[in-house]
């Protein structure tokens, strides 16, 4: 049983049943079972058709609750299964007519604060004293459809609780019949208690984060190593097991984005609301976990301050050397700044997680969505169609902000019909829209406020404009203000004529601007300062929008993979690229355009005011394994974050892979199945990506070696 | 100070992670060597014949260094040079290796880093030999200091003693090559005797200067247990000295050599197995050496 590893062989830890479980449930045993059995039917139901949205949506999720399939694997120490297939596909698994009927939710952290610290009961009493508040209201319906959902969950764990008695596992039984409704005192409970709420909520569909998974469990497990009620080893056992069902939605087959992507992210370490460094026993096992197993499904970002303890650093670039990109860097402080300037209170700040990706969100508290668009085709079809001509380089780019206010203003705009509606005196009102129940039980500010979590319910609702092809755009600007308005090569229109024939007959120009010109990522200020404009020019813009509808609009920078379906659609650039050709992922350089190293890859992308991008811009960094061997290598890694978090970075993948193990594995798949890479806010299988995604990785890889 | 190249993010010269200035300039001519484009002390072309499309852009040099016959050919000893066609090349294919910069403006190309060299990164000296570019080193050193960063020096230790001596307090770690133990292959092999190089060594020793040794081992001509015996007495006969660091021969030279229209040297037989660097490392380690790496 060996696991993937891009750097010498890891540690063993784990017993070898947890092993052999881990192995199982990474070769897709669970995931295939869970593939199996897509929906459960409502064909049954008499006059389902003519229910109302949220009465379809209640017996939909009491139908899952009643006869979902009950799985108990081998050996398990946590239990609860979200066993049905369609909820890999982001649907609640319901089906009329042989169709699903409701999309789920997902790009959420949901709060499981709430849930270990007063159990369903507590959110019972809740929907309880809400209900009585909004007695007779509109909002009287969603609060029913609340309690309705709660009596279905207790249903479906009502059946665990029976099958795990009949199975003989009683130990299992034991804590399950303590937790989720009511509220853990051991480690083994609140690890059960945060598992089986949050399988619950996947069960009906949705792919919500889990967020600060040590601030959450820390004291649990202090306090019974003090009582003596339990090891280290028996914590990383137990914490293995839930690591381990967390793949039991890895079901293999190409997937494009890879078949491990289900928004379901981890945080560590950073600081509590007092200022003080949360590290535990737990932060450490995570990493032991990750180190030894190497599961990807959960994403792991570091919440990096300058207080995080050295040793935290150290284990981090350990675990990161053996690659599989599970594990990323926050900088926590700019992102407190971040939020703080944004807005957001300061007693919330300090919680900050993701979205299950790596979109900073407030979580347990924010309904929210990123809207990407291509900064490059703003570019290129719009200010610079055909014949466009502009006397300065200044009187280009003003002409491209105002393209560009245009796009995000459409984007807002669109949002704001789709999502919301206008009441008859033409003001913005939340429209109706999917029901969101289950999710909006575990979201704050929902029951409180009767409305569910897609009607403004839940407390921050962010529709975040996401500028994609950030370094595209930047080096086009970039060569068009050396070539055109200094050097006067060539006027703007010869160039435009030029690239619409994809640079024919042009090679030696074409060689000119590549080799000549110092583009994004090379620490090259003269090109820097335009990202810093731009990324500037661009957060004002978002800022324009705020309060036009019932969502925030805070900016982010990102691609998430889409430059691959964006790529055959973008003309030849001015930086020397050819129509057609592989693009720039988040706020990573042009692949083959950044040549002095990681070093300087990250002073680029620094120099940046990343804090106005509220909810994130990622850098992707690959290292290839020869680079990180031995105690040098250690330091690299951890000089790397440090320098990234000193330079204002904001969040950083770092992997380490080597092109020629991931063009092994597209030929020989059968011999790489726990081999995972980095993608963009997940990790991926590699051999359950399709072709594109896999050479887009490969050449990132080599790239950046 | 005559810079031949300027490297970020190199973790393999020294603790951490440090930006390496190669110095052009050699005494030595080691058989073996990893960067042949740093022996001259002058600006030398360097052709990548790889990156070349023939545009003849370079044709006007008007020395004539150029020639396009079927390919792309360089009449080298006419070229004086000048830089020009470097300037003119579209693609890269020609550079000038060899750029003069000043200590400050060393320093400002080392302080890009600076965040990066926590965990006791910093600046590496390499070349070629640094000590060849004179006071202009202490000069640099005294910068890289003053502004709080950790310096290490790689130096094939065939130097002024007097140079030597000043810059001790100026250098966090000296990176000593230790080519050959055996003086006569040293002579055959690099061109000069290693007696001064040890004299030096020991005398930055004795003056309290931090050393790790870095010993190539080229498989059949240093690769021997009398060799390993001899480096373990010198590294024993040390006081400041931190450990050995073992550096297989390995035909790096090779491109920069053909880019710099020097004779390719390198010899496959000389790259050392898996089983001889392990040799190696444990005939060390049995006599009590720390083996850095
Ligand atoms: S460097 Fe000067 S002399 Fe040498 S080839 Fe180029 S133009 Fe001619
Ligand atoms: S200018 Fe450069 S690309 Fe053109 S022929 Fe000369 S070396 Fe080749």
């Amino acid at each position: 049983m060996e696991f993937y590893s891009a750097f010498g062989k890891r540690p063993v830890r784990l017993s070898e049943s947890t092993r052999r479980f881990a192995y199982d449930s990474l070769h897709c045993r669970y995931g295939r079972e869970t593939a199996a059995v897509p929906t459960v039917s409502l064909d049954h139901i008499e006059n389902f058709a003519e229910l109302t949205d949220l009465a379809k949506y209640d017996l939909a999720i009491r139908e899952i609750c009643l006869h979902a399939p009950l799985r108990i694997c081998e050996g398990e120490k946590i239990s609860g299964s979200a066993t049905l297939g369609e909820a890999i596909r982001h649907h609640v698994p319901a089906s009329f007519e042989g169709k699903p009927v409701f999309y789920a939710v997902s790009h959420l952290t949901t709060d499981f604060e709430t849930v270990v610290k007063r159990g369903i009961a507590g959110i019972r009493d809740d929907v309880l004293a809400s209900l009585k508040a909004h007695r007779g209201t509109d909002r009287e319906p969603f609060l029913q459809s609340c309690l309705s959902c709660l009596d279905s969950f207790a249903i479906w764990h009502g059946r665990y609780l029976e099958a795990l008695k009949e199975a003989g596992y009683e130990e299992n039984c034991a804590v399950l019949s303590k937790v989720p409704f009511g509220v853990p005192t051991t480690f083994r409970e609140a690890l059960q208690s945060i598992w089986f709420a949050f399988a619950f909520q996947r069960l009906c569909g949705n792919w919500p984060g889990i967020g600060r998974i040590d601030w959450l469990l820390g004291d649990f497990l202090d306090r019974d190593l003090a009582e003596g009620r339990l090891t280290l080893e028996e914590a990383r056992e137990l914490l293995a097991h839930f690591f381990i069902k967390g793949c039991e939605w890895i079901c293999g087959g190409n997937y494009g984005s890879g078949d491990a992507q289900h928004y379901q992210n981890l945080v560590i370490g950073g600081r509590d609301g007092e200022g003080k460094d949360i590290t535990n026993h737990v932060t450490y096992l995570v990493l032991d976990v990750i180190e030894e197993l190497g599961i990807g499904d959960f994403p792991t970002t570091l919440r990096l301050h300058k207080g995080t303890p050295q040793k935290l650093l150290r284990r981090m670039a350990e675990v990161i050397r053996y690659g599989g990109g599970v594990l990323a860097v926050y900088n926590e402080e700019l992102i407190y700044q971040s939020l703080l300037s944004y807005g957001y209170p300061k007693e919330e700040v300090w919680k900050f997680a993701n979205d299950g990706c790596w979109e900073v969100q407030i979580p347990g508290k924010t309904n929210f969505g990123y809207d990407p668009f291509d900064g490059l085709q703003v570019l290129q079809q719009k200010t610079l169609q055909t014949g466009a001509d502009f006397a300065t380089y200044d009187a280009l780019y003003s002409a491209y902000l105002t393209d560009l206010e245009a796009a995000v203003a459409g984007i807002v705009e669109y949002h704001c019909h789709e999502m919301l509606g206008k009441d008859d005196r033409g003001r913005w009102r939340w429209g109706d829209w999917t029901p969101s129940t289950v999710i909006s039980l575990f979201e704050g500010g929902c029951i409180q406020a009767g409305l569910p979590y897609f009607r403004g319910g839940a407390v921050y609702n962010i529709r975040s404009p996401h500028f994609g092809g950030f370094a595209d755009t930047v080096n086009s600007l970039y060569a068009i203000r050396k070539l055109v308005y200094e050097e006067q090569k060539c006027t703007l229109p010869q160039l435009l004529a030029i690239l619409e024939k994809d640079w024919e007959g042009e090679e030696v120009l074409r060689r000119y601007v590549q080799s000549r010109y110092a583009y994004f990522g090379n620490d090259n200020d003269e090109c820097d300062e335009i990202a810093v404009s731009l990324a500037k020019d661009f957060a004002a813009i978002c800022r324009g929008q705020e309060g036009r509808c019932g969502y925030g609009t805070p900016p982010g920078i990102s691609t998430f993979g889409r430059q691959l379906e964006w790529a055959p659609h973008r003309r030849a650039t001015p930086y020397g690229r050819r129509a057609g050709e592989v693009l720039a992922g988040n706020c990573s350089p042009t692949p083959g355009t950044d040549k002095e190293g990681a070093t300087a890859v990250i002073r680029s992308y620094c120099k940046i005011d990343l804090a106005e991008m509220t909810t994130g811009a990622a850098l992707d960094l690959k290292l290839l394994p020869s680079a990180v061997k031995g105690e040098d290598g250690i330091f690299a890694v951890t000089a790397l974050m440090q320098g990234f978090t000193t330079l204002g970075g904001f969040f950083l993948q770092l992997d380490v892979a080597d092109g020629a193990i991931l063009r092994a594995a597209q030929a020989h798949p059968e011999a790489y199945d726990t081999l995972s890479v980095r993608v963009s806010g997940w990790n991926a299988r590699f051999v359950t990506l399709d072709r594109g995604w896999q050479d887009m990785i490969i050449a990132q890889t080599e790239e950046h070696s | 100070m005559k810079v031949a190249e300027i490297q970020r993010f190199c973790m393999h010269d020294g603790p951490g992670v440090r930006t390496v200035i190669f110095f052009k300039g050699c005494p030595l001519h080691c058989a073996w060597c990893h960067n042949p484009e740093t022996q001259s002390p002058h600006p030398q072309l360097l052709f990548e014949a790889k990156k070349c499309i023939a545009c003849r852009a370079c044709g006007e040099c008007p020395e004539g260094v150029h020639v396009f016959a079927h390919i792309h050919t360089l009449r080298r000893e006419k070229c004086v040079s000048c830089g020009n066609c470097t300037s003119l090349c579209p693609t890269g294919a020609l550079s000038l290796c060899g750029k003069e910069m000043t200590p400050k403006e060393l320093l400002a190309a080392i302080q890009r880093d600076a965040p990066f060299y926590q965990n006791g990164g910093g600046v590496t000296l390499s070349g070629g030999e640094p000590f060849l570019q004179g006071e202009a080193v202490l000069e640099l050193l005294k910068l890289c200091k003053k502004n709080g960063i950790s310096t290490a020096v790689e130096t094939c230790g065939f130097v002024s003693p007097a140079l030597l001596k000043e810059a001790i307090p100026l250098v966090d770690l000296f990176l000593w090559d230790v080519k050959d133990t055996d003086d006569a292959r040293h002579k055959a092999y690099t061109g000069v005797s290693n007696k001064t190089i040890l004299e030096n060594l020991r005398l930055v020793d004795s003056l309290g200067g931090k050393t790790r040794l870095r010993c190539i081992l080229v498989s059949g001509v240093n690769t021997n247990d009398a060799h390993y015996s001899a480096i373990a007495k010198l590294y024993h006969s040390l006081q400041n000295c931190e450990g050995v660091e073992l550096l297989p021969y390995h035909p790096y030279g090779d491109a920069k050599a053909r880019a710099s229209g020097m004779d390719d040297t390198s010899h496959a037989e000389w790259i050392p197995g898996e089983e001889t660097l392990l040799h190696g490392k444990n005939a060390l380690l049995s006599q009590g050496v720390s083996i850095h790496g």
